[in-house]
């Protein structure tokens, strides 16, 4: 036994080693990922009986107007998100300087991006408040009132998104700090030399070099909208009359409130389906860039 | 009993054949160097040995011990890594005493043993140091040292000097041969250094696309290599080759002809298999080849220009331009001669000059690369 | 710095003090949080909001939190779920990392894609079975739910984290030590965790803010304010207390400091361990 063991301790030990955290990881990440498939195939309260009802869920979902909505929202919040990269690469650019006393301004601009979301939630919740907030303050200087954005049907998902994008903007910032640490000095150097300096260094020299980041910034970004979940349930639930929901809420608020944990699957599912795609896109993306370096 | 025995290795990468049924036998106490150009297999032969790669099929033998299927800790071998692969977070005493703590050994072996290689290696002022705080040579050594600490049978260097300066290199050779002289072990080199494999080798084993081209001593490989590889392999500055052609066949002579040169006789062959219009090769050392005042009737002659010359103080390299002889030089390129003299010469760049070489100290090799002239005098040691 | 002319000197000023007042404008939402965290209740009540407090509240209010709303026990809660559940991601990361990185075996790359993939999987697409799971296994509306969903979640990206990390490492270090005769398990003790160090420090931070920010989670699993984390906390908070501003922005900056306090202390391996996640996957 002792070599046998010794003989086989080689490939043995990294199977044991391997074990715990791939079997916790596939039965509670992936196999219920399968699972909610399965589920939404079902007519399921989440205690009684399960039956089998086929595509009757996503037959019901193509018919339901309040997936329209969600659908419509997430289009939104996906719009607005997309003002993160580039106003993250501005601020980028602006703390990218090697003068006294910006790093400290630089940690400033990150700290939306360690906040919770809840927390995120309850400070713009707090901003928009018709009475008291920050809106108000503004609306006021101008002698005008502020709209109570978050129980305006119009105007919820777009004040929400707008909460949403400021860590957004804090992540995309930090990746293109992350890319302009990277910069190829010798390119910076010829640039130089060949008499490029302000904008023409920046467009022809810095911004070429950025693409992969900026890639990754808004393929982060795109997941991340598509994901938001937590910005709506803290300022909004979906409201007012569910004119806020997106997938990810209205999916939870289906399972948890209705108890129609069937029909909360094939939402799941669909929103799973759209995000494969952008997932799927970021990931060849990424592979190809690091081929590309390789 | 030899040492360590390969039989007929044989490894395959996902399409790519590595190690062909390689047959190798190194002796007791034996110092044997593996050459040969990058990507020749050296290096997966030594890993081989050592058990860190595995093989599709053969055998590795130490001691008499088959350890084809043993781990490399049980195999009674010691690794010299490339990189040294020192543990940055352990003091240099721990890292020479890594493999007998991790063999659970008491304490006090361990630290008669790492004192007894630190005495050898003049590192017992390091011991307490980190890998970071010293300096290359250093490194070299405690990586040595924790090979000794484990009194293996067989000592094993991955081209150990080849991330040290020139001075230090030369410095290490030295340490290393009179290493294997104190030690008196088995020890099995890699490198793709021709120098160090001349310098420090009883024996040298010559690889190429993962075969065995030849074996045998330093002098041996010199004076008689099998084949125009291994010609051009070791000696500095490298031999020079001419394309030639046979014209007539005799009985132990060939009659050449080469672009610009009047055709020359060659003795001292066994043209077995070779007939007229075959293409050979002619190579020349560079210290066989003479400037010669005027031609001469025993030595073949062709003109040339200098291209360049290096004055490296006792001796003179010459670069030489001989077109339209068709020559190759691995380290002065294609259509180029390397002269090596024994003097200052005030020979020029751009002189025009006829070189020569005696046909007794050349070498012919046939189509197939296979040395065709006999057997020269091995310089006695 | 050798050689600045007083003109650059001014220039340099005037640029800090331009980013300066951008930043300002950047945290103006939590500055004004933190600002009501200070304000007295009548203050609030009189509709001094923006205007500079004339009398600060600052213990009142956050005593306030500790003694009449349940945040202590929420706070505590959060500590006795993310605590745990860091340590248990480093563990399992570690070894799946070494495993994935040092020992290729056929299938390694397929188990390491499902590790990756399995990151970007919307919660969404989990939550009923995990939370039938948790149901079914009793460990529903308890911390350990919610400790063994963050280490099963967290273990996906950790793994990522932690097996590009120990990729990098020199190769020749672990075949030294193979052939030194070290196991496996000997390699893992004595080359791979003490090196690895730095990326456990910044995997730490990272998971940390991670799962202390969680919310959705919270609220799938847990129920009773007994097990619920702060996030979660915070926001019923906010329906009980609707416009006791002052107490509620003294509550989130409460729940805020915890991951923002880690963060200034271990900035480089927050950014660092980030934007490396973020790159490689």
């Amino acid at each position: 036994m002792p070599r046998f063991w010794r003989r086989n301790r080689h490939w043995m030990t990294p199977a044991l080693l391997l074990l715990p955290g791939l079997i916790l990881f596939s039965l509670v990440i992936l196999a219920a990922s399968f699972e909610t498939v399965w589920i939404s195939l079902l007519d399921w309260d989440g205690i009684g009986a399960k039956t089998w009802v086929g595509l009757a869920n996503y037959v019901e979902l193509a018919e339901d107007p309040q997936f329209y909505v969600s659908l419509k929202n997430n289009i939104i919040w996906l719009l607005i998100f997309m003002l993160a990269p580039p106003i993250g690469l501005a601020l980028a650019l602006i703390v990218n300087q090697q003068i006294g006393g910006m790093r400290i301004l630089k940690s400033l601009f990150f700290v939306p991006l360690v906040l919770a979301t809840v927390t995120v939630g309850v400070v713009f919740g707090w901003v928009y408040d018709p009475t008291y907030g920050l809106l108000q303050l503004i609306f006021g200087l101008f002698g005008g009132t502020a709209p109570a954005l978050l129980s305006d049907e119009n105007f919820a998902t777009f004040a929400v998104a707008t909460a949403g994008l400021w860590p957004q903007i804090a992540f995309c910032m930090v990746l293109f700090l992350a890319g302009l640490n990277n910069l190829n000095e010798d390119l910076i150097g010829a640039g130089r030399v060949d008499g490029a300096r302000g904008w023409r260094m920046l467009r022809h020299v810095v911004l070429p070099q950025l693409s992969q980041v900026g890639f990754i910034a808004i393929a982060v970004t795109v997941i991340g909208a598509l994901r938001s979940f937590d910005m709506v349930a803290v300022m909004t639930t979906g409201g007012p009359y569910g004119s806020s929901t997106v997938l990810a809420y209205q999916m939870y608020e289906e399972s948890i409130f209705s108890y129609r944990f069937g029909y909360g699957a094939a939402i799941a599912t669909v929103l799973f389906a759209i995000m494969i795609v952008f997932i799927a896109w970021y990931l060849r993306g990424l592979i190809k860039a690091e081929r590309s370096n390789a | 009993m030899s040492s360590v025995e390969l039989r007929k290795v044989d490894k395959h990468y996902a399409g790519y054949h590595a190690l062909k049924a390689i047959d190798l036998k190194i002796e007791k106490g034996e110092f044997v160097v593996m050459v040969g150009p990058s990507g020749c297999g050296k290096s997966t032969l030594l890993k081989t040995i050592a058990g860190l790669e595995t093989i599709n099929s053969g055998q590795v033998v130490i001691n008499g011990h088959d350890v084809t299927r043993e781990e490399p800790g049980d195999r009674g071998i010691a690794m010299v890594f490339q990189s040294y692969a020192l543990y940055p977070h352990m003091t240099v005493a721990e890292n020479m005493g890594f493999g007998l703590r991790m063999a659970k050994r008491p304490k006090a072996e361990i630290d008669a043993a790492v004192k007894r290689a630190a005495k050898i290696l003049r590192l017992e002022e390091q011991l307490d140091k980190r890998p970071k705080q010293l300096s290359g040579g250093q490194r070299q050594r405690v990586a040595i040292g924790r090979a000794i600490t484990r009194s293996p049978e067989v000592f094993l260097f991955d081209e150990p000097l080849s991330n040290l300066d020139a001075a230090l290199r030369t410095q290490m050779r030295v340490e290393l041969s009179s290493l294997h002289a104190q030690l008196g072990s088995t020890m099995v080199y890699v490198t793709h250094d021709q120098i160090e494999a001349m310098t420090m080798a009883d024996r040298i084993v010559v690889l190429n696309k993962g075969q065995v081209e030849q074996v045998g001593s330093p002098l041996e490989l010199y004076a008689n290599p099998a084949n125009i590889f291994v010609a051009g392999f070791l000696g500095a500055p490298r031999m020079n080759f001419i394309e030639a052609r046979v014209e007539t066949v005799g009985a132990a002579s060939l009659t050449l002809t080469a672009a610009g040169m009047p055709a020359f006789a060659f003795g001292d062959i066994d043209p077995v298999g070779i007939s007229a219009g075959d293409a050979v090769t002619v190579g020349i050392r560079p210290e066989n080849l003479h400037v010669l005042e005027r031609a001469d009737a025993g030595q073949a002659s062709f003109p040339g220009q200098v291209r360049l010359v290096e004055h490296l103080g006792r001796e003179t390299v010459l670069y030489l331009d001989a077109s339209p002889l068709q020559a190759t030089n691995s380290d002065s390129g294609t259509g180029n001669f390397t002269v090596q003299l024994n003097k200052v010469s005030p020979i020029s760049v751009g002189a025009r000059l006829t070189a020569g070489f005696e046909i007794a100290g050349a070498y012919l090799f046939g189509p197939d690369g296979r040395t065709l002239t006999s057997r020269k005098p091995v310089p006695a040691t | 710095m050798p050689d600045v002319s007083e003109d650059a000197k001014l220039q340099r000023a005037l640029y800090v003090g331009g980013v300066t007042l951008v930043v300002a404008l950047w945290l103006l939402p939590l500055f004004a949080v933190m600002l009501t965290s200070i304000r007295s209740n009548e203050e609030l009540m009189a509709g001094n909001y923006w205007g500079w407090p004339q009398k600060f509240s600052l213990i009142e209010n956050y005593t306030a939190v500790f003694e009449q709303t349940a945040m202590l026990r929420f706070f505590l809660n959060s500590l006795l779920i993310t605590v745990p559940s860091v340590i248990g991601v480093l563990i399992l990361s570690t070894l799946t990392g070494f495993v994935l990185s040092r020992y290729p075996f056929r299938g390694s790359n397929l188990i390491f894609a499902l590790f990756v993939g399995g990151n970007f999987l919307p919660a969404q697409i989990m939550m009923i079975p995990v939370r039938d799971l948790m149901v079914r296994l009793g460990l529903y509306d308890t911390v350990y739910a919610l400790i063994v969903f963050h280490i099963a979640f967290q273990t996906g990206f950790a793994t990522l984290f932690m097996r590009n990390f120990i990729a990098a490492l020199p190769g020749e270090l672990f075949q030294a030590a193979r052939a030194e005769g070290a196991s496996p398990f000997q390699v893992l003790r004595h080359v791979v965790v003490p090196l690895v160090r730095p990326a456990l420090a910044a995997l730490a931070i990272l998971t940390f803010t991670f799962i202390w920010n969680d919310y959705f989670w919270a609220i799938v699993l847990t129920q009773s304010d007994a097990v619920k984390p702060v996030t979660a906390g915070l926001n019923n908070l906010r329906g009980e207390w609707t416009s006791a501003w002052n107490i509620i922005s003294a509550a989130t900056i409460f729940v805020a400091l915890p991951p923002v306090v880690m963060f200034f202390l271990m900035q480089k391996h927050f950014i660092s361990g980030l934007t490396m996640g973020a790159v490689k996957g």
